[in-house]
């Protein structure tokens, strides 16, 4: 067996160790046999495991071979004339790093839940939504189609919005849920597009039609117009994920969510995704200035709103939400000036930091009385702050607008609630036009009668 | 090898006779069994074994011409340009979906619902279905139009409250017939897929398209579809709707009009155009439906439009898509539509305004219904991705603000179906309240429609090249624009001796 052909099985591995725990779980459970505790994180933690162990084989195998990409063909999904959907995934200086660690955290992630959910009424659904999620997420990293990807995409996007509603007996839990999702599907709008364009500009959502060279130094090769039509699209479909102005009011709402899934999808990976993508299709950016441009306000502006909202959160879970909010849109604004190795390590370095820290959160009380007890007192944190400098009036106001998060949910709702409002009117109309088509009428004799 | 190779054609012919008249006789036969009280106390055994008869016989009615290459087969006397028996592409995948449909739908309906004559009602239902999905006669689909739609109207009527549906479905079929029949005589007087047809050959088309419009619920004659799943039984609802006799009734008499080079009547285009609005439309007020049933009717409105929007394709492409949503959605909101049922008769009538709680008291229903519903939004892995990619793709090929509005369907589509799975299964759970475990027979029932959807999904390929086939064969152009050796089959027979 050659060395492609070791880095080939291996790359295949990563990807079918979490679909096969994904399956090992999720049958017995559609069935009525749900597993026991123990064998089910055993099971799923077992699958990133393997897919870690290959990963990190791969890693080492392509650093040996000075990071060259491996594309492994697994074949033609499906094919209709021109249109062809084939299942091609990449082994590059890109893919695996990021595999590395997101399925490293997925089984740390394992191992903590499995513990933290102990006896929760949820915990086989927790663990098959995991799985789901470990396996859209290495679909997408892996992905070297635009095909490929949009599927993981859309894995990673429900998973997420069923675990956010995952204590479903809770009201703000369910619109959590709904929140969370009605973003995604509405920025996924711009992934699916952009699929289609590439399809028609180059004939297929094979990347290597798209992208000469290998990352980080790939080159674009299709036009500047199809660049940028295909950036903005992609940019648009990252603000939801990545929870941008003005589709961010979702994210402190899904720290309703267990905590160990609140690590990993909103402190490391799915918050991430759309950072991903956009290094992914790096060198469409390079064509595209207006998007670049786009890319760094949108990414400035939410940095700014996360920090200023994050200040004046009373919840340790919301607090982390916008700093992680923060962080991602200084991911952004760093792949938008054209940096490409710095963004990757400033996405592994944040999630690993911030699953931490939302992993700790549960036990943060008990840290802070750990820690006076161990000093004898309060800690003495200060009372500086960077706004301190400005009149009173105006820290008053910017406090008013970190307190209102920017206003942006009664702007969002000034669009969203006449379009629901009309749409209801129009609901109510339709019953009403329905009972009376269904409504007896009396005959002509009866009306005579 | 290909079955021509090993079978004579007129042996591949007899066999293809001799299974649609299994599939069309076997529930007929059971029908017949029922109503003649053999089986007072059991009635879904015969009748399980009639439609596992029909299914058995469509699953290798599709896998025979899948072997023989394609081939159309028609048979019988063609009275003005349609054969009493016609099985092509179209036939061999639609046939074996209605009837898992229908065998899903008795296999899950309540014990108390399944009286001899409800169950000899379904029966006769399921068995004028096939036979239409077999016939390419314009005077034979009037006949069966009439008899599929017949039992609809009894079993709503005899629904308690049941009466306000039946009326306004018969009062939308009763129109709908009138302008199928008049056009299909004026059609049959003055044949559109003939060269120089004239007004009357026009006028009849027209006719027919708005005979579609109404029985397929689409906008402006779309109130019947949320009337009849708020009033009637969701079985009855189910099998009349998910097979889609209106879109099969639009390909057989609607498509390869010589007059339109590129397959299409122009009254399929503007029927198209309408559906997608529909579609957007149906998706949207699904979001704000305040009940189960009138979430699962305006989403199966939704889809179905979907289906008729992806016919008046001038691409195979969009042909294809349309065919695999045909499947998909049928399968999927069937799929929902009985979850809902099982529930319903379990726990009373649901409502959306407030989440209803009924996870913890029917989990595995739970799962069933997210996984439909997944199935019917686009889930990677299922058979509706491929067919949102395919229709989307070829949409945007065609026509872009199409393929906007189908991407809006399937945007509000999602949505919508998180919501109702969210509001029906979450909320606070009543500890105290009795648990409704799955029965056996439902779980095989859901399961045998989960099964293609995700089978279909991972493994598309065959299928989608055997839909490929069928569009060319419709459109009369191949997936790359070049002209295919026979277009449309209609005309003549398409079978060469080997």
């Amino acid at each position: 067996m050659t060395s492609h052909d070791t880095v080939s099985a291996l790359v295949v591995v990563q990807l079918a160790a979490p679909a096969a725990t994904l399956a090992a779980i999720g049958l017995p459970a559609l069935l009525g046999r749900p597993l026991t505790e123990r064998a089910t994180t055993r099971i799923v933690g077992g699958g990133f495991a393997v897919a870690f162990a290959a990963a990190v084989s791969v890693l080492g195998l392509l650093g040996a071979r000075g990071f060259a990409p491996v594309i492994v063909h697994t074949g033609t999904w499906f094919a209709v004339g021109h249109h062809e959907a084939t299942v091609n995934l990449v082994a590059d200086a890109l893919s695996m790093p990021y595999v590395c660690f997101s399925t490293g955290l997925c089984w740390l992630v394992n191992s903590f839940a499995g513990k933290y959910l102990h006896r929760e009424p949820g915990f086989t659904r927790f663990f098959i939504l995991l799985a789901l999620f470990g396996t859209g997420m290495n679909l997408m990293v892996l992905a070297d189609s635009i095909d490929v990807l949009f599927a993981g995409w859309e894995f990673v996007g429900i998973s997420s919005a069923l675990l956010i509603g995952f204590f479903f007996e809770r009201r703000n839990a369910i619109d959590a849920a709904l929140r969370a999702y009605t973003t995604y599907r509405i920025c996924d709008v711009g992934l699916l597009v952009a699929a289609v364009v590439i399809h028609r500009a180059v004939g297929s959502g094979d990347f290597g039609r798209l992208f000469g060279a290998d990352w980080p130094a790939a080159t674009c090769l299709v036009s500047p117009g199809t660049a940028t039509v295909v950036s903005l699209l992609l940019v648009f479909a990252a603000l939801g994920k990545t929870a941008q102005v003005p589709f961010s009011n979702w994210l402190p709402r899904a720290m309703e969510g267990p905590t160990p899934s609140s690590a990993i999808f909103y402190g490391a990976l799915s918050i991430h995704a759309g950072a991903y993508v956009l290094l992914r299709c790096e060198a469409l950016l390079d064509a595209a200035p207006v998007a670049r441009a786009a890319l760094v306000v949108i990414g400035l502006g939410s940095a700014l709103h996360a920090s200023l909202v994050g200040r004046v959160q009373t919840d340790l879970k919301s607090m982390l939400a916008y700093a992680s909010m923060a962080q991602a849109s200084l991911i952004l604004v760093e792949i938008g000036l054209g940096w490409r190795v710095i963004p990757l390590v400033h996405v592994v370095g944040h999630a690993v930091l911030r699953s931490l820290q939302i992993l700790r959160s549960p036990s943060a009380l008990h840290d802070r009385h750990e820690l006076e007890a161990a000093i004898g007192g309060h800690p003495d944190l200060g009372s500086w702050s960077p706004l301190s400098w400005l009149p009173a009036r105006a820290q008053a106001a910017i406090y008013r607008i970190a307190l209102e998060r920017g206003f942006e949910e009664p702007a969002v709702m000034g669009v969203v609630g006449p379009i629901v409002r009309l749409l209801e009117r129009l609901a109510t109309a339709e019953r009403a036009w329905v009972a009376w088509l269904g409504e007896k009428r009396p005959r002509h004799d009866e009306r005579r009668a | 090898m290909s079955g021509t190779e090993v079978l004579s054609v007129e042996s591949v012919h007899g066999l293809m006779l001799g299974l649609v008249a299994v599939i069309v006789a076997a529930p007929l036969l059971a029908a017949a069994a029922v109503a003649l009280g053999g089986f007072p106390r059991s009635p879904r055994t015969p009748a399980a074994a009639g439609l596992i008869a029909s299914l058995l016989g469509a699953a290798l009615l599709a896998w025979l011409w899948h072997a023989c290459d394609g081939v159309a087969y028609e048979f019988g006397e063609r009275l003005g340009g349609g054969s009493l028996v016609h099985v092509d592409g179209i036939t061999a995948a639609l046939m074996p979906t209605v009837a898992l449909i229908e065998l899903a739908i008795l296999l899950v309906a309540p014990k108390r619902f399944l009286d001899p004559s409800a169950t000899a009602r379904l029966l006769s239902g399921a068995a004028a279905t096939f036979a239409l999905f077999a016939t390419a006669h314009p005077l034979v689909l009037v006949a069966l139009w009439i008899v599929t739609a017949l039992p609809t109207w009894i079993s709503t009527r005899g629904t308690p409250g049941g009466r306000p549906a039946a009326r306004v479905f018969a009062t939308v079929m009763l129109a709908a017939l009138g302008c199928m029949a008049a056009g299909t005589v004026l059609m049959l007087v003055d044949p559109p897929w003939e060269r120089g047809c004239g007004l009357v050959g026009n006028t009849g088309g027209w006719l027919v398209a708005i005979a579609v419009l109404m029985r397929k619920g689409i906008v402006p004659f779309h109130s019947w579809y949320p009337a009849l799943f708020s009033g009637a039984p969701l079985s009855t609802a189910l099998a009349a709707t998910m097979p889609q006799v209106a879109a099969y009734t639009a390909v057989r008499l609607l498509m390869g009009h010589a007059d339109h080079g590129a397959g299409v009547g122009a009254e399929l285009v503007v029927l198209s155009q309408l559906a997608l609005g529909t579609a957007a439309y149906g998706a949207a007020l699904a979001l704000v439906q305040r009940d189960l049933r009138g979430f699962i009717g305006t989403l199966a409105m939704s889809q179905s439009a979907l289906v008729l929007a992806g016919l008046a394709g001038h691409v195979p492409m969009e042909l294809n898509g349309a065919f695999c949503i045909w499947i998909s959605s049928g399968l999927a909101l069937t799929g929902i539509g009985l979850v809902a049922w099982a529930l319903e008769s379990r726990a009373g009538p649901l409502s959306l305004t407030t989440p209803q709680g009924r996870f913890y008291d029917a989990p595995a229903m739970a799962a069933f219904f997210l996984l439909f519903g997944l199935a019917a939004i686009g889930l990677p892995g299922t058979l509706s991705f491929v067919a949102d990619d395919l229709i989307v793709s070829g949409s945007l090929d065609d026509q872009l603000h199409a393929g906007l509005l189908v991407i809006t369907s399937t945007v509000l589509s999602g949505i919508a179906v998180m919501r109702g799975w969210f509001f029906i299964f979450g909320g606070p759970v009543a500890i105290d309240g009795p648990r409704h475990m799955i029965l056996p027979r439902e779980r095989v029932a859901l399961t045998a429609l989960l099964v293609p959807l995700f089978v279909l999904g991972l493994w598309p390929a065959p299928l989608v090249r055997s839909l490929e086939r069928a569009a060319e064969q419709l459109l009369g152009v191949t997936a790359d624009g070049e002209p295919v050796a026979a277009p449309n089959a209609r005309p003549e027979a398409t079978i060469e001796p080997p």
